[in-house]
This record gives structure tokens, C-alpha cells and sequence, in this order.
């Protein structure tokens, strides 16, 4: 049921207008939002290489896809960063906004400090800590300087380790972000419910555990949308921490796209893991906006 | 209060028209997909009359409202302003002036710019604004306001401007949606009693919602009293006091609320009647020109009776009398009401507080017989 | 427990400085390292103070750096940026604005499919959108510019500064709508005259969002952009990532503080509304 009211509208004005101001919006949106998705689409299925070929080859380009060892590297890096950057970007954001919701002084300044690394660019955070983590100069050097002379960190070169470098920069750039979300979410809460509970004599641990928090779930879930978001699209930052390195060990389905459609001339793979990747999006995205749409309009 | 004449602004288009004010709206309905919010209404008021809209929340009075305004379409039906079908006719160019339950003032103007902007936009000159402007700051006492933004004043003064915007302009017909709802009750009995002047110096048609049944009495010419989306009376406020349609319109109308009483039609001595019991007395009460009910005899009915209509017994001939055990009393201050039981309801008397008796003990109350209304439990419309 | 409490408060205290120390560090390493001397890094270490200060390294990093095989530093990769951020920012603001209030106040048949199809854009991955929209390009013959770039930003950022519009507009009554309608006015008089000057925070709101959102951009600028019209951040990283003999990790560090300036400034500006917003917008959307 359409909740709010639609308004009688007369005449030429009122009934074409915005319609038509709407138009060019939604043919935007239609032709180079959806449209491309269906040629993106087109070309995943042609033998489209450095130029579109547009040559049906059926499913040809996914079983290269899928037999690519490069292309699982990124799958299983985006795994274990989507994982370790959405789980401790979560807990360190809620950790931290509690602690500040506790009448902090300097709260404005302290938030200020926490939040401001989301308004630079991933390049940047990316050029920032590929210095900090150099293997020579870096970390390693100042650990050396102060006594711990034993003491490597080596992650940016080894093929091993280098993805969790990617989680590290992340993670110092969005935390700050999540503690904003939620730290607004907790002073949406009514404060008389947490009155009630402490004359009721819970101890403040158990207050956030059994009150506070399940009321976030909100709060949570969106969080959890927007960080998955990010995770998904990183590329930016691997990029210009590691550049997908040492080797391919680092890539991402993001970098491998497009190092397969822009440098290797491959652009029927490259537009294949586009649609993995908009696949892969879609299974979560659309029950969650169908419930959104639906709980807006009721 | 002072109240000067209205300015005699003049539009283009309006003058034609200002002759015939009526409005006339033939069985509309209004639907949202499913729900039937408005189920056929027709009404139809004169030239100059107030009329009240009135019934509780959710009855669709401002669904009527904004179907009259135009700001939504009816499902199916007509509305009629000053003799023409205005269904395909837009709200600007209806001729109307609105006054909205949330005032909806423009948060970014200040008054005089609030006041202004209807008039603006139908392209009246500058000089003529300015003093539609001050005669309307000036008959709502409101001059040293002008230059505040509607953030800057209480309730009561938001009200003020709202009602001042609308009378800015100079339309066929005036709605008031709620105007006064949001206020206190002592502003709010004064904005009543200045609407009220206001008509009657403007002799503009006005359609006035309300859920509040004693501004619905002292405002209306024509009341139409609604519940469920569909109208249950529509009359003068008299018609409606004294001969309501059915139960919900007797209850609603009149406070306190009229007392509904089970009883028994019966015949005694050639009389038609009711037969009354309370903890002290039983009696048999004839009804004048009982004789129509003749064939409803040994069926239930349900009498009412108003307050007012049960008054101290003050001789003990010939008068529908009973005696009764006082339960609990609550003086109003010129009255006192007396709460007792009859035929095992609760009912209420409204006496003059010289004649009010304690509690616990008993005292006489006349029932004004010719007045009193007689329901049918089923279907429960009145017995004429 | 009055002593228990203390303690427990001076262990959040701690806690919450010990995090500002973490975010503030590599600002604080970022800085230090640009007014060194290469020769000062190589001896000296991430934290410590730089002994002779000197704007040489930003004076490379303005002019001389070489990124890739020219060699002119990142003012002019800087000045392509400011010329691509405020017609992109601008033009979506103002679509947004408008479809906010379609889709709020105007509402028509099919109006709620169009706000989903928008709502599915928001999280599309922009990697199924490249290989067309390049091609698109070369057709228009937009390809490489900044008009070319400027597109595909307006053409992406239309969702989230519709949603944004419209989540505000949902909030203000209809009835002043409605008001504003039986006063005599039309749609176009209804939104500059009522809507529009009600919204300034939400302007405020989408205009940093899309500022940082575009300026901070890598992805588009990279595939989208050629030699002279490429932005800031592809201008950086061709910086660091160029392979010379030595590497300048000054310069690198003087360059993405140009680089990350103006959003720092307008986030130090105007904060409270960035953060107000995201708060806002974000939880909802
Ligand atoms: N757009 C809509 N969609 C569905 N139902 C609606 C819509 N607008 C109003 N209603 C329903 O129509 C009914 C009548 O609403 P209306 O606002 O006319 O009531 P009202 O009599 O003015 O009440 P109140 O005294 O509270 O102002 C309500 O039950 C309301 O929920
Ligand atoms: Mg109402």
C-alpha cells in the first residue's frame, strides 16, 4: 500500500511537470546505469579481447574465469579482507563510540580526530602507510632504533601477508566512520529506558549488552551495508599500497577487473568478473533494499 | 474585540462568482487502494452559512477537507463551489482561503512575507499587499508581529498568522481544518468567539472541521456529523441536539453525554410507556403522543435522556417523577451533576447546586417526558 | 565504589587518548616526513622530529615531481580536479535537490519504481559500468576530458544525492505544500520559494559528501581520464608508484597532503554537518 498521499494534480503543469523534470534522471540512469549493465553483460558473453568483439562465445569467458587461478586469489582476498576489515572496523566503531557516549569532555575535538581519516582519499591513506610500513624504512627501522632489533615487518613484499596490510590501512580509515554511525545511533535511544534499567539495578555492562545494543540493530545492519559496500569496491587502496603485489597476491576482484579489461587486453574476462562481482552484490543487496522499500512505504 | 470591516481585495475572476458561495458536494467517495475512507457523502449548504464537519479522529474530515480544497481527487463524486463542478478545477484557481490543523506556516518567512506570498503570486501590486497587510495585521491584533518568523511565536500566535493568511485573500469560501485544536481551552474559547465574529461580519461561506462538539454547537449554522466516512446527521445544531438520527450522533453531541437507558415498551391504563427502577423507586413513565409506538409495545427500547432533561422534582403532581439514591456528585460550579443508577445504568442529572443532595441520600428527579428520545437497540436508529 | 568508579573512568579516558594517538599518528608521520630531507629519512626514523625543516619536498611535489614520464609535479593534476569537482558537485546537488522533490512531494504513477531503480544504482558495483561507458566516451567523443569525466560522476552520484534530498524533504509536512498550492503556487514557485530555502543543511550535507565523495575519486579518474584532464589522486599515486633510482618518500608525503587538503579543509569547515549527515543520510538510506 502507497502510504503517503499522491496529490490530485491538474492540468498540464501540475500532472507533466514532474514527470518530465524527472525524465532526464531516469534516462541517465536507465541507459548508462542499466543499460550498461546489460552490455556489460552482452560483452561477457562475446570474445571481446584489447577491442569488443562482438562474437557469441556463450559461457566461454566465465570457464576461463572460473579456471584462472589469479581470479580465485582475488575472491579469497576479498573473503579475508571483507571479513577482517568489517568485523574489527565494527568492533573497534562500537568499542570506541561507547566509551565517547559516556559524557566525554573534548568529545567534539576527540570525534573530530577519530572521523577525519574518512575524508581522504584511499590513495592518499594508501601512499601514507606504504611509507609506514616499508619494509627498510619504516615500522621496522623505528623498532629497530628503539632496541627491538630482532623485529621485522616484512608484510608489504611477502605474497603471504600482503592483503592484511590492505586490512590494516582500511581499517584506520573507516573505524572513525562506524564509531559516527553508531555513536548517532545511541543518542537516538531513549534515555528514560536506561533511567528504568538502572533504578531496576542493572550494572552498566549489562545495560549496553541487553538494551542498548539489540536497539542498534538498525543502526548495525546499515553499518554493515556501507562497510560491505566499501569492501567490495575497494580498489583505490590496493592499488596504491600494494598495486595488487607482490606478484598477483594482493588483487582483489576489483584490481583484477581491471587490470583484465584496461592493461591485459582481456576485456571478455574483465567484463565477466564484473558480473561476478555485480552477482555477488546483488544476492545481498536486494532483499535488503526490497525490506527497506517495503518497511519506507508501509 | 474592535473587528474593522474586511479590505475588499480585489482578484481577477473572483467577482463573478462572489454571489454564489454554496457549496455543494454530491455523493463522493475516497478510497485508498483498499480502504474506504470515504463512503458516498452529500451535503449542500447556502450562501454565507458555517459549516462544521465534526466526528471523531480518523472519520475523514480532512480527507473531506482537502477533496473539497482540491488537494485531492475524489474517487468518485462532485464537489460543487458557487454553482460549478470544480472536480477538474485546481486548488488555486477555486477561490478558496485554508486555514491548516498544523498551521503549516512557511518556516523561512516571517509574517508579513507568510501573508504576503498568496498574494504575490496572484500578482497583486506591491501597494495593495502592503495594506491587505496591515488591515489584516490590525483585525487580528497582530501588527507587532510582522517581522518574526513563525519559529518565534507561541500557539496561539501561530494560529493568528494562519488565520490571517487565509484572510488576506478574499475567496468564496473559507476552510478551516482544526484551527483551533493545538491551542489551550481558555485561547481556544476566544479564538471560537472571534471566528465566530468574524462570519459574521465577512458573511463569507465556511466550512469548519472540528472534533470538538461544543465548538461544532456554538459555531455551526449546519452541522454534519461524521463517523467511518460516512455522514450519520446533518442539520442545524438544534435539529441535531434535540432529534439526533441514531445512538453514535447522541452520544457524540452534548456534554455531558446524554444518558442511554435499557428499557421496556409497555401499556398501562391505555398510556404508552416506560417502566423505570431505581435502588429507591419504580415507576411507570407515560410518553406524550405515546400512541405511534403502539405497535412496538412489550419491545425493548432504549430511552435518552440529557442531563438536563432530569431535574428536581419540585411538586409532586402531574409530573414524570422518580425517586432516586444519590451515588456520587460533582459540582460544576453553576450546575452539580448527580450520578445515580436507573434500570441498573448509570446516569447522570444535571441539577441547579441549591437542590443537590448528598450521597447516599435520595432525592426526586422529573424526567421533561416530551423531550426524551426513544432508540431501537438493533438497528439503533431513532423512533420517530 | 565511588574509587571504582574513578578508575574506571580515568581507564576510558586512557583508552579513548591512546586511539587518538593512533588516528593522529600517520598525520603526524605524513607531516614530519614532507619538511625532511631525504638523507634525514634514511638516517632519522618515522617519528622522529625533523631536524632542519625544509619546503623542498613540497616545492617538488608542487612542480617537479616527475609522475611517470613527465616530470611537472601535481599543480597541474591539483587545478584538473578543481575544474572536474564543482561542475560535478554542483550539477548533482542540483539534480538531486530536484528528483528529492519529485519523489517526495510530487509523487506520480511509477514515481516509487523510479526512486528503486535509483536505490539499486546507489550500490551497483561501478565495474560493470566501465567497459560501456568508455566505449560511450570514444562515441561521444568525451573521452579522456573532464567534461567526459564530470559525466560519469553526475551520472553516479545522481542516486545518493536524490536519496539524500529525499529523505529530507519526506520530513517537511505536506500540508505546507498544500498551503503553498492553494496560495496560488506552481511547482517550480513551490520549490524555490518554500522547499529550497528550508534546505540548506541538506545542501550543506550533499554538497561535502560529494565534494570528498568526487574529489577523492581514483576508479573513474583513472579509466576515464587522459594527460590533461586527470585528477589529483591519479596524479599521486603515478607519483609514488613511478619506479626511480631513489625513492622521495618527502615528496610522496608532500604530495598526498596537497592531495588530501582540500577535503581535510572543507571537513575541518564544515564538519558537524558532514558528520550530521552521514549520520543521518547513511543510517537511513
Ligand atoms: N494516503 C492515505 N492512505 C491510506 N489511508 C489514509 C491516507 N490518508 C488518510 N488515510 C486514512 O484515512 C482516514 C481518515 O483520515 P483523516 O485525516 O481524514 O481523518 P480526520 O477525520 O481528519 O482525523 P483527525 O481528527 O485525527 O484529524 C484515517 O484512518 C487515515 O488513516
Ligand atoms: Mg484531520
Amino acid at each position: 500500500m502507497i502510504q503517503s498521499t499522491r496529490p490530485a494534480q491538474y492540468g498540464f503543469a501540475e500532472r507533466w511537470l514532474p514527470r518530465l523534470v524527472l525524465a532526464p534522471s531516469f534516462l541517465l540512469s536507465l541507459v548508462f546505469i542499466y543499460g550498461f549493465v546489460v552490455w556489460n553483460g552482452y560483452l561477457s558473453f562475446t570474445a571481446s579481447s584489447l577491442l569488443p568483439r562482438y562474437e557469441w562465445v556463450g559461457f566461454h569467458q566465465y570457464a576461463r574465469l572460473f579456471a584462472n587461478d589469479r581470479w580465485w586469489v582475488a575472491v579469497f582476498n576479498l573473503f579475508k579482507f571483507g571479513v577482517l576489515f568489517i568485523g574489527i572496523s565494527m568492533l573497534v566503531g562500537i568499542f570506541l563510540a561507547i566509551l565517547l557516549d559516556q559524557k566525554i569532555r573534548f568529545e567534539g575535538f576527540i570525534r573530530t580526530v577519530y572521523l577525519y581519516p574518512m575524508a581522504l582519499s584511499f590513495i592518499v591513506t594508501g601512499t601514507a602507510w606504504k611509507w609506514m610500513l616499508n619494509p627498510g624504512l619504516g615500522l621496522e627501522k623505528l623498532m629497530h632504533d628503539w632496541g627491538w632489533t630482532s623485529f621485522t615487518f616484512d608484510w608489504l613484499v611477502n605474497p603471504d601477508m600482503s592483503i592484511y596490510t590492505v586490512v590494516i590501512a582500511a581499517i584506520w580509515q573507516s573505524s572513525g566512520f562506524v564509531m559516527a554511525l553508531f555513536l548517532a545511533g545511541l543518542r537516538g535511544i531513549d534515555d528514560s529506558i536506561i533511567k528504568a534499567a538502572q533504578i531496576d539495578g542493572a550494572t552498566l555492562p549489562r545495560i549496553y549488552w541487553k538494551i542498548i545494543l539489540p536497539a542498534m540493530r538498525p543502526v548495525f545492519f546499515s553499518t554493515l551495508m556501507i562497510l560491505a559496500h566499501i569492501a567490495i569496491k575497494s580498489f583505490d587502496l590496493v592499488v596504491a599500497l600494494t598495486g595488487g603485489g607482490p606478484g598477483f597476491s594482493s588483487d582483489v576482484p576489483a584490481t583484477y577487473m581491471y587490470a583484465m579489461a584496461f592493461t591485459r587486453g582481456e576485456m571478455g574476462l574483465g567484463s565477466a568478473s564484473a558480473m561476478m562481482m555485480l552477482l555477488s552484490v546483488s544476492a545481498v543487496i536486494v532483499p535488503y533494499l526490497y525490506s527497506e522499500l517495503r518497511r519506507g512505504s508501509r | 474585540m474592535a473587528m474593522p470591516a474586511l479590505p475588499a481585495a480585489r482578484y481577477p475572476n473572483s467577482e463573478l462568482e462572489k454571489k454564489m458561495g454554496a457549496l455543494a458536494i454530491k455523493n463522493v467517495t475516497k478510497s485508498f487502494g483498499d480502504t474506504h475512507i470515504l463512503k458516498g457523502i452529500d451535503i449542500e449548504i447556502d450562501d454565507g452559512q458555517f459549516l462544521i464537519l465534526v466526528g471523531p479522529s480518523g472519520c475523514g474530515k480532512s480527507t473531506l477537507m482537502n477533496i473539497i480544497a482540491g488537494l485531492e481527487g475524489p474517487t468518485t463524486g462532485e464537489v460543487h463551489i458557487g454553482g460549478r463542478v470544480v472536480n477538474n478545477i485546481s486548488p488555486k484557481d477555486r477561490d478558496i482561503a485554508m486555514v491548516f490543523q498544523s498551521y503549516a506556516l512557511y518556516p523561512t518567512m516571517n509574517v508579513r512575507q507568510n501573508i504576503a506570498f498568496g498574494l504575490e503570486t496572484r500578482k497583486v501590486p506591491k501597494k495593495e499587499q502592503d495594506e491587505v497587510i496591515q488591515r489584516v495585521a490590525k483585525m487580528l491584533q497582530m501588527d507587532h508581529l510582522l517581522d518574526r518568523k513563525p519559529g518565534q511565536l507561541s500557539g496561539g500566535q501561530r494560529q493568528r498568522v494562519a488565520m490571517g493568511r487565509a484572510l488576506a485573500r478574499d475567496p468564496i469560501l473559507f476552510l478551516f481544518d482544526e484551527p483551533l485544536s493545538n491551542l489551550d481551552a481558555k485561547l481556544r474559547v476566544e479564538m471560537r468567539t472571534e471566528i465566530k465574529q468574524l462570519h459574521q461580519r465577512l458573511k463569507t461561506t465556511m466550512v469548519y472541521v472540528t472534533h470538538d462538539q461544543i465548538e461544532a454547537m456554538t459555531l455551526g449554522d449546519r452541522i454534519a456529523v461524521m463517523k467511518d466516512g460516512i455522514i450519520q446527521q446533518f442539520g442545524s445544531p438544534q435539529e441535531i441536539y434535540e432529534r439526533p438520527s441514531n445512538l453514535f450522533v447522541a452520544s457524540f453531541i452534548g456534554s455531558p453525554s446524554m444518558n442511554f437507558i435499557d428499557c421496556h415498551l409497555a401499556e398501562q391504563n391505555g398510556q404508552i410507556g416506560v417502566s423505570l427502577q431505581t435502588d429507591s423507586d419504580a415507576r411507570f413513565l407515560p410518553l406524550p403522543n405515546g400512541q405511534r409506538l403502539a405497535g412496538r409495545v412489550g419491545q425493548e427500547v432504549i430511552l435518552g435522556v440529557r442531563p438536563e432533561q432530569l431535574d428536581v422534582a419540585h411538586s409532586d403532581d402531574n409530573v414524570a417523577a422518580i425517586s432516586i439514591k444519590v451515588n456520587l456528585t460533582e459540582p460544576t460550579g453553576p450546575d452539580t451533576m448527580i450520578f445515580t443508577k436507573i434500570n441498573g445504568k448509570e446516569v447522570v442529572a444535571r441539577v441547579h447546586p441549591r437542590d443537590a443532595k448528598g450521597p447516599g441520600e435520595t432525592m426526586r428527579l422529573a424526567l421533561d417526558m416530551s423531550k426524551v428520545v426513544l432508540f431501537d437497540p438493533k438497528t439503533e436508529l431513532r423512533l420517530e | 565504589m565511588a574509587n571504582n568508579n574513578k578508575w574506571a573512568r580515568i581507564l576510558v579516558y586512557a583508552v579513548l587518548i591512546y586511539a587518538v594517538i593512533y588516528y593522529l599518528l600517520p598525520l603526524y608521520v605524513m607531516i614530519t616526513t614532507s619538511v625532511k630531507t631525504t638523507e634525514e629519512i634514511r638516517t632519522g626514523n618515522l617519528l622522529s622530529l625533523p631536524m632542519h625543516i625544509t619546503l623542498d619536498a613540497w616545492r617538488k611535489a608542487w612542480g617537479t615531481a616527475c609522475t611517470g614520464v613527465q616530470c611537472t609535479g601535481l599543480s597541474l593534476y591539483f587545478w584538473n580536479s578543481v575544474r572536474m569537482v564543482f561542475p560535478a558537485v554542483i550539477i548533482s546537488t542540483t539534480m538531486g535537490a530536484i528528483n528529492g522533490y519529485i519523489l517526495s512531494k510530487w509523487k506520480f504513477y511509477g514515481s516509487e519504481i523510479v526512486f528503486a531503480m535509483l536505490m539499486y544504482g546507489l550500490y551497483i558495483p561501478f565495474q560493470v559500468l566501465l567497459l560501456p561507458m568508455a566505449q560511450t566516451e570514444g562515441y561521444l567523443g568525451i573521452a579522456g576530458t573532464t567534461p567526459g569525466l564530470i559525466f560519469v560522476h553526475v551520472v553516479c552520484g545522481i542516486a545518493s544525492t536524490t536519496l539524500f534530498f529525499r529523505n529530507y524533504y519526506v520530513g517537511i509536512p505536506d500540508e505546507l505544500i498544500n498551503a503553498a498550492r492553494l496560495d496560488g503556487a506552481g511547482f517550480w514557485r513551490i520549490f524555490f520559494r518554500v522547499v529550497l530555502p528550508m534546505s540548506l543543511p541538506i545542501v550543506m550535507v550533499t554538497f561535502i559528501w560529494q565534494f570528498t565523495q568526487i574529489w577523492n575519486d581514483f576508479l573513474f579518474g583513472l579509466v576515464f581520464s587522459s594527460g590533461d584532464s586527470q585528477p589529483i589522486t591519479v596524479g599521486l599515486n603515478n607519483m609514488a608508484n613511478t619506479s626511480t633510482s631513489v625513492k622521495e618518500y618527502n615528496v610522496d608525503m608532500a604530495g598526498a597532503i596537497i592531495a588530501a587538503l582540500p577535503t581535510i579543509f572543507v571537513y575541518v569547515v564544515a564538519g558537524k554537518y558532514f558528520v550530521r549527515g552521514l549520520a543521518a543520510g547513511a543510517v537511513k538510506g
